[in-house]
Parts: C-alpha cells; sequence; structure tokens
C-alpha cells in the first residue's frame, strides 16, 4: 500500500462554541481528481484553511506527502507542494496578467535582498525563468494571448483561471480550488471543467469544491461530502448521489415534513409583482428575467442551490441591489427608481443573511433602529424627535415583538453581540417588525442554527402569517421551508424552474434536481467530454 | 534604455547648476539629495509595499544623532560611524517592523506615528546624550581617505552619488521578483501569501531598507550641517516625506525624486508663511491623493493632454 499524498485524521475546528468541523478524517492519493460538496455552512471552506494552513485545527492532525504539516504557516504548506485558490478569485489590478502569474512564482525562485538590489532581479523577471514559466501556465489554461493586457479587465471566468494558474506558478503538487465554477456560464464552466480534467491527466492531484453538481459528476471520480462539520459520504458520484443521508443533508428530512397536512389557500390579491427582473455583478448575470408573484397573507418560499440567485432577488426587492426589471410593483405602487430606504417605509422589510445586528447595541437598541426608516420617511423632524404618537406606536410594536420572542425582553438591555445565534436572529426579525412591514423577506433564518431553533422560528413565521404579514422565505432547509409555505418557487441559475403549492414542490423531481443534477444530464455531458468516460472506462 | 537617459539628464542639470557657482542654488541642491534619500525609503515601504508609515523623520533622525554621537564617543572617521549607525537603524526598523507589521491600515498609521512621536520626544528630553533643545554642536565635516569636504560643493558631489546610487537599488529592488511580491502584497495579502510568499518576513525586510536608506541621509546630514537639534525630526517631517511619495505617485522610483524637487522648491516659497506652511502642506496632500493619485506629475501630464485634445476639437469644429 502507497502513503496517500494528503492525509487529514480526526481534524477538529471549533469557534467559540460553534463545532465548524468534528473529527475530519479522509486520505487524497496522488492523482486523485476529488470533490468536495456540502450544504452551506457546513465547514467546506473552514476545511480548506485547515489543508492550506489558515487554520490550525484544535485536534487531529493534516499530513502531505507523509509529513505533518498541522501547525505550519500557509507559506511554509505552499513550499511542500499544496497550494489553494480562493473563492473570490480577485487578481491583482494593477498589475498585467502575465505578472499576476509570475507573482506565483516569486516564492519558488527566491532571490536574495542584495542580489535584488544590485540589479540581478530584473533579468530573472523579464527574461528569465519566472516569465518563460509564467507563459506556459498561462497556456495551460488558454490565457496565453491575454498575457500583456491588464488584469483587471478579465471576466470573471477568466479570473478563475487565472487564479489556477497563478497556483500552478507555485510549483505546487497537490491544487485546491475553492468554488472554481462559481458564478460562471455554461460555456465557461465546460473550458473549466476541461483545463481542471487536462491538468488532472498531467499528474496534478486536485481537491474542488463546487455546488454545480453536473460539473461536479463531470469531473470527480470520487465526492466527498460534508454536513455540519462532518464527513457524511464519500464514495463515487452516482452512489453519492443516491445516499439518504446526503439527500437529507441538502433538503432536509423529508419525512419531517408529512406530520402537517397543508391546506392550500385560495389565491388572494398580489401585494408584490415581478416581471422580468435582471440582476448583474459586473459581467457576471446573477437574475436573468425573474417572474414571481407574492399575494397578500402568503408565505412563499424560494429555494435552489448556491449560487442559484435567492439572496439577490431579496435583495434586488429590498433596493439594496440594482436590478433591471420589467415590473415590479409593491401594492399599487411601482418600486423601479424607488431607494432601499423609501421602500422600507412603504412597508418591505429584509432580515438579511447572517442577520446584521448591531452587535455593540442592546437589543433593545436595535429594535429602536429597526424604526428610522419609517420615521425618516413622515420627515427629518421625525427622527430627532420622538411625538406622542410615534411613542404609543412604538410601545405597541415593542409590545408584539416581546409577544412573540419573550425571550428578548428579558434580554432588553444585553448587547446583541452577546447573544446565542438563534436569540440573535429572533432580533433580527423582532428589527424588521418594528418597522411595520407589510411584506417580511428572510434570508437563511437557519445559518448556523440548531434544528431545533429552526423549527421555534418557523413557528412564529407560521403565527406571522397568520397575523395577516406576508412573508417571502429563503432558506436552506428546504423541506421545513416548503412544509410551511403555500407557494414556492425553484431557482436554479438565476432562474424560476419550478413553482407551485410547497408540498407538491417538494416531490417534484426537479428540486433535487436543482440541487443534485440529474443522471440524464450526465450521460448528455458525456458526448462533448468522452475523455471522462475513457477515464472512467480505464 | 530608459533609466541611462533619465541618469545622464539628472548629472547633466546638476552639473549645470553646480556650475553656476551660486551658493544657495547648491545648498538647496545638497537638501534635495538628503530627503530624496529618506523620501526613496518610505516611497519603498508605503508605496511599493502599502504599508503607511508615519514615523519615517524619526529613522532619520536617529541616522543623523547616531552618526553623530558614534562619531563623538568612538573617535572613528565620519563615513565610519554613518555606516554603523545605518546598520544599527536598519537593525531597529527591522525590529519595529516585526512589532507594527501585524496591524493594517489605521492601526500601522497610528503606531508609526506613535513610534515617531517617541523618538521625537527622546530626542528633546535625553538632555545627557542628545542635549536636549540645546542639540548637538560640532560635529565634523565628512572626510574620505584624508579628504575633508568642507564645501557645499564637495558635499554636493557626496551626497548625490550616495542618492543616485540609493535610487539605483531601489529601482532593481523594484523590478525583481520581490519587486512582484511586494505589489502583490499591496494589493492582496491573502492571495500573496497563498502563493508561498512570507508575506510577514518581505515587509520587515523591506522596512528595513527603508530605515537603512533614512538613516544614510540621516548620517550624512548630520555632517554636512554639523548641528544638529530635535526639530527638523519631527512629526511634520515624517508628513512632508509623505507628501513627496504621494506627488511623486507613491509607486514611481523616479516620480519620487520629482516630489523631493517639488516639496523643497515649494517649502522655499512657504517661508514667508511661518509655522503656517504645515497648512499649505496639509492642503497639497490632500488635493494631490484625491485628484492625483498617480501623482502630480503624471495628474499634471492628463490635464495637458486633455485640454491639447479639447483644443484640437476645438479648432477642427
Amino acid at each position: 500500500m502507497t502513503i496517500p499524498l494528503l492525509s487529514v485524521k480526526t481534524a477538529s475546528v471549533n469557534f467559540g462554541a460553534f463545532r465548524a468541523l468534528t473529527d475530519v478524517s479522509f486520505d487524497v492519493d496522488a492523482g486523485e481528481l476529488v470533490a468536495l460538496i456540502g450544504p452551506n455552512g457546513a465547514g467546506k471552506t473552514t476545511l480548506l484553511n485547515v489543508l492550506s494552513g489558515e487554520i490550525t485545527p484544535q485536534t487531529g492532525s493534516v499530513q502531505f506527502d507523509g509529513q505533518t504539516i498541522t501547525g505550519e504557516a500557509p507559506h511554509d504548506v505552499v513550499a511542500r507542494g499544496l497550494a489553494r485558490t480562493f473563492q473570490a478569485a480577485e487578481p491583482f489590478q494593477n498589475m498585467s496578467v502575465r505578472e499576476n502569474v509570475m507573482v506565483g512564482g516569486v516564492a519558488l525562485h527566491r532571490m536574495g535582498l542584495l542580489s535584488s538590489m544590485i540589479g540581478r532581479g530584473t533579468a530573472v523577471l523579464d527574461q528569465g525563468r519566472l516569465r518563460r514559466e509564467a507563459d506556459e501556465h498561462l497556456a495551460a489554461v488558454g490565457l496565453a494571448d491575454l498575457a500583456d493586457q491588464q488584469a483587471s479587465i478579465l471576466t470573471a471566468g477568466q479570473r478563475r483561471l487565472l487564479s489556477i494558474a497563478r497556483v500552478l506558478a507555485s510549483g505546487a503538487r497537490m491544487l485546491v480550488l475553492d468554488e472554481p465554477g462559481a458564478g460562471l456560464n455554461e460555456l465557461e464552466k465546460r473550458a473549466l471543467g476541461d483545463i481542471i480534467l487536462s491538468l488532472s491527466r498531467t499528474g496534478k492531484t486536485v481537491l474542488f469544491i463546487d455546488h454545480d453538481m453536473p460539473l461536479v459528476s463531470r469531473l470527480a471520480r470520487r465526492i466527498l461530502v460534508l454536513d455540519q462539520g462532518r464527513i457524511i459520504a464519500d464514495g463515487e458520484p452516482a452512489d453519492v448521489r443516491r445516499n439518504p443521508r446526503v439527500l437529507d443533508a441538502y433538503l432536509g428530512r423529508r419525512d419531517v415534513a408529512q406530520e402537517a397536512p397543508k391546506v392550500i389557500r385560495a389565491v388572494t390579491s398580489p401585494l408584490l409583482e415581478i416581471g422580468g427582473l435582471g440582476v448583474k455583478y459586473g459581467g457576471l448575470l446573477a437574475l436573468d428575467s425573474v417572474s414571481l408573484g407574492v399575494g397578500r397573507g402568503e408565505i412563499v418560499a424560494l429555494v435552489g442551490a448556491n449560487g442559484a440567485g435567492k439572496s439577490s432577488l431579496l435583495r434586488a426587492i429590498a433596493g439594496v441591489e440594482p436590478c433591471s426589471a420589467e415590473k415590479l410593483t409593491f401594492g399599487q405602487r411601482d418600486l423601479r427608481g424607488v431607494t432601499a430606504d423609501r421602500r422600507v417605509a412603504s412597508g418591505i422589510s429584509l432580515v438579511p443573511e447572517g442577520r446584521a445586528l448591531f452587535g455593540s447595541l442592546t437589543v433593545l437598541q436595535n429594535l429602536a433602529a429597526g424604526r428610522y426608516a419609517l420615521r425618516r420617511a413622515r420627515g427629518f423632524h421625525h427622527v430627532v424627535w420622538r411625538d406622542s404618537a410615534e411613542r404609543s406606536a412604538f410601545e405597541r410594536r415593542l409590545e408584539t415583538v416581546y409577544q412573540l420572542f419573550p425571550v428578548l425582553q428579558e434580554r432588553a438591555d444585553q448587547l446583541a453581540g452577546t447573544l446565542s445565534g438563534g436569540q440573535q436572529q429572533m432580533v433580527a426579525i423582532g428589527r424588521a417588525l418594528m418597522g411595520e412591514p407589510k411584506l417580511l423577506m428572510l434570508d437563511e433564518p437557519s445559518l448556523g442554527l440548531a434544528p431545533q431553533v429552526l423549527i421555534e422560528i418557523l413557528r412564529c413565521v407560521e403565527r406571522l402569517r397568520d397575523q395577516g404579514l406576508t412573508i417571502l422565505l429563503v432558506e436552506q432547509n428546504v423541506s421545513a421551508a416548503l412544509s410551511i409555505a403555500d407557494r414556492g418557487y425553484v431557482l436554479a441559475g438565476g432562474r424560476v424552474i419550478a413553482e407551485g403549492a410547497g408540498r407538491t414542490l417538494l416531490q417534484d423531481r426537479g428540486l433535487t434536481e436543482a440541487y443534485l443534477g440529474s443522471s440524464e444530464s450526465e450521460a448528455d455531458d458525456a458526448g462533448p467530454g468522452r475523455d471522462v468516460v475513457a477515464v472512467n472506462g480505464g | 534604455m530608459m533609466r541611462w537617459r533619465i541618469l545622464a539628464l539628472a548629472a547633466a542639470a546638476l552639473l549645470a547648476c553646480a556650475a553656476t557657482g551660486n551658493g544657495y542654488i547648491i545648498s538647496l541642491l545638497v537638501v534635495i539629495g538628503l530627503q530624496a534619500l529618506p523620501a526613496m525609503g518610505l516611497a519603498l515601504i508605503a508605496g511599493f509595499t502599502g504599508q503607511i508609515s508615519l514615523g519615517h523623520a524619526a529613522f532619520y533622525g536617529l541616522g543623523a544623532y547616531g552618526a553623530a554621537l558614534i562619531g563623538r564617543w568612538l573617535g572613528v572617521p565620519a563615513w565610519v560611524d554613518i555606516a554603523l549607525s545605518t546598520a544599527m537603524v536598519a537593525l531597529l526598523a527591522w525590529a519595529i517592523g516585526w512589532l507594527v507589521f501585524r496591524l493594517k491600515g489605521h492601526y500601522l498609521a497610528m503606531a508609526t506615528l506613535a513610534f515617531g512621536i517617541i523618538v521625537q520626544i527622546c530626542f528633546t528630553e535625553m538632555h545627557g546624550v542628545t542635549g536636549g533643545q540645546d542639540g548637538l554642536t560640532g560635529i565634523p565635516p565628512l572626510s574620505l581617505f584624508g579628504l575633508t569636504f568642507r564645501s557645499d560643493a564637495a558635499m554636493l558631489a557626496v551626497v548625490w552619488l550616495v542618492a543616485i546610487a540609493a535610487i539605483l537599488a531601489a529601482q532593481n529592488l523594484v523590478a525583481s521578483p520581490t519587486g512582484l511580491a511586494m505589489r502583490a502584497i499591496a494589493e492582496n495579502e491573502v492571495t500573496a501569501r497563498s502563493v508561498g510568499n512570507d508575506v510577514q518576513s518581505i515587509k520587515r525586510l523591506i522596512m528595513m531598507v527603508s530605515g537603512a536608506f533614512c538613516a544614510l541621509g540621516g548620517g550624512l546630514y548630520a555632517h554636512y550641517i554639523g548641528y544638529l537639534s530635535p526639530g527638523p525630526f519631527d512629526v511634520g517631517f515624517s508628513i512632508k516625506l509623505l507628501l513627496m511619495v504621494a506627488i511623486g505617485g507613491f509607486a514611481d522610483v523616479w516620480g519620487v525624486l520629482l516630489g523631493v524637487i517639488f516639496i523643497t522648491l515649494i517649502g522655499e516659497l512657504l517661508k514667508p508663511l511661518g509655522a503656517y506652511d504645515i497648512v499649505a502642506y496639509g492642503t497639497l496632500l490632500v488635493v494631490s491623493v484625491i485628484y492625483c493619485p498617480n501623482g502630480l506629475l503624471r495628474g499634471m501630464a492628463a490635464l495637458v493632454a486633455r485640454a491639447r485634445r479639447t483644443a484640437i476639437a476645438g479648432s477642427t469644429r
């Protein structure tokens, strides 16, 4: 038996009370091409940070090429031959594309300070090895034509390729890629896939994170699945996709959803109507002509894989993300061109992902901040002076919030930053409710919370709906979300691919495909990517 | 080659100025040469590596006091005490880098500012060593191989030889792989580290070179002026150095020299303002950083180019 190139043994990482990784163990042999997948917050990026030396695990060890590298500084880990890319593949904007790659080789071709100062460095940089190697690596990722261009002009896809070329220049034997395909279109993903496969064929060992299951199934012969800090599956793509634990991790436990039969409500008059909405990040199309409606008094769930555009949609509705739309009305009002604070004042509240509390303010101060937009909209003097009407309205709202979350009344004077995750989520929802919203948008309320806390929060959401509030919910625990939702929309690649009543959507095949890819699409992929089949057959 | 052309141009300009025999012009040129050294040092760390420092006057001052005191205590020739003092300040700068580079941005600026103030206070308060406000007097002029450089013209040659050597060394450094790593660190430390660069070590090394440049300028200054007091090494001088680097466009070796010339000449014009000159420097710093992020020279060149285009467009109409 040969020694594996990379070996992680019972690695655990805690951030305070939060267990990001628990007893993670796996091996990667030289020359393997392995994918690491898992839902949001599963600990994938933490695991990458452990491999690259950014984080030292509290227990356990990492071995590379037979040597223990736990606790070594990142640059030492790179020197051993393990290098990584980052999710946000920002190039060095003030450098040319070639210089970007040459940065990767500086540490490999180390040069003393004195020889640099007497001018021996110029030769290495401009004519020597560093430049020649950079050109080779650029050719390997197909960017050779752009070598002399400024890196700031590159598209999102080219930036990913550039970061791969830079990592290659460091002389690494094992590449660890953090979401190389995120945000790329199908064409770019195909090109990226070809390049990763060709790197693998030249003998590089590759471990990559991605959410795009067709890409993952096309590239990887082995998939590791991480959920809540534990490896829950490790095997061939087909087996992993059938693994019930993986389905549960992505979609939540579906048997729970069977409990309460749901009465489908009659369709009510629409409160929010969206037609042909698009959002762009630079050259990246995050949302592509999305159309949907939310009726008064409904809970509507938006579900879809990471990067499908769920949060972007909420942010576009809230007005914090610029968007183009053919139609965007709230009640009777056209929202296009209305600023975010005015939208809050007219009754749209967003509880953002990660809660965004004011950690150094008390719970009560956080709640009071939720009324600011409403008061500002009435005129500036309402901001500096609370009249009696505002004072009584404030007390009434506060009373409603405290009824919903009694724990907040007990903790009113505690700093919000010192609360537990679940209580922070309650403050965030309470803050939004203080602004007297008609439409409440929740972005991933369960992020980082224990399942019981999620159930408690979703119960509150249902109670709010029963009080007449309209709710638009984005939630990674799809079963839980769809089980309380009246209707749901499934987003994939910035488009709505399915819609329907919550419970029926849960049984929809399109939903599983949106998260885990379909077995048919893999067969389609086999045509152009013939080499994959050959590798698999051999 | 571009570099040799600039070098020849600089040498010709220097010779032309020296040939006028005008004492005022020559002493101004010596001052420019002396200040070019710390300004170049600051450009390496603040401009190219992106690590702000508001305490570089301290390294300049330590180099000056160090050279004077070593010369007095050990009785060694002037060039030896400059070399020793430079080496010590370089070590100190490395150690300061070890201390402050765990900070970033504003915090780094505050820490280096504090360092500058501490050193300045030491100069003022350590009467027994530095002479306090009365200063150190009787520092002998520079001498080399039995030659004593008493005249300004002789100092002009020495100072500018050292300054140009330092600028060329800085240029070589910037054009080397290390220079590429410096620019990478200035833009994104995390990415620079992820491909194997020991970011902290590179920052400390550049801080060391930067401190050495400052101390070299300070030592020459001590032997040129012959008298040291704490005044010229205050925070105001640190700001002035930063201004020179900003005017020069932060990451531009020859631009820094132009920045030094520009600020020194402006300083002469502002003499009638007395202590209020710092107000003018502050305004200049704000304006140049906001409107000419690539340096005043390039900013003005862009402005001229635009004016010419508008003029051409106007004439063709």
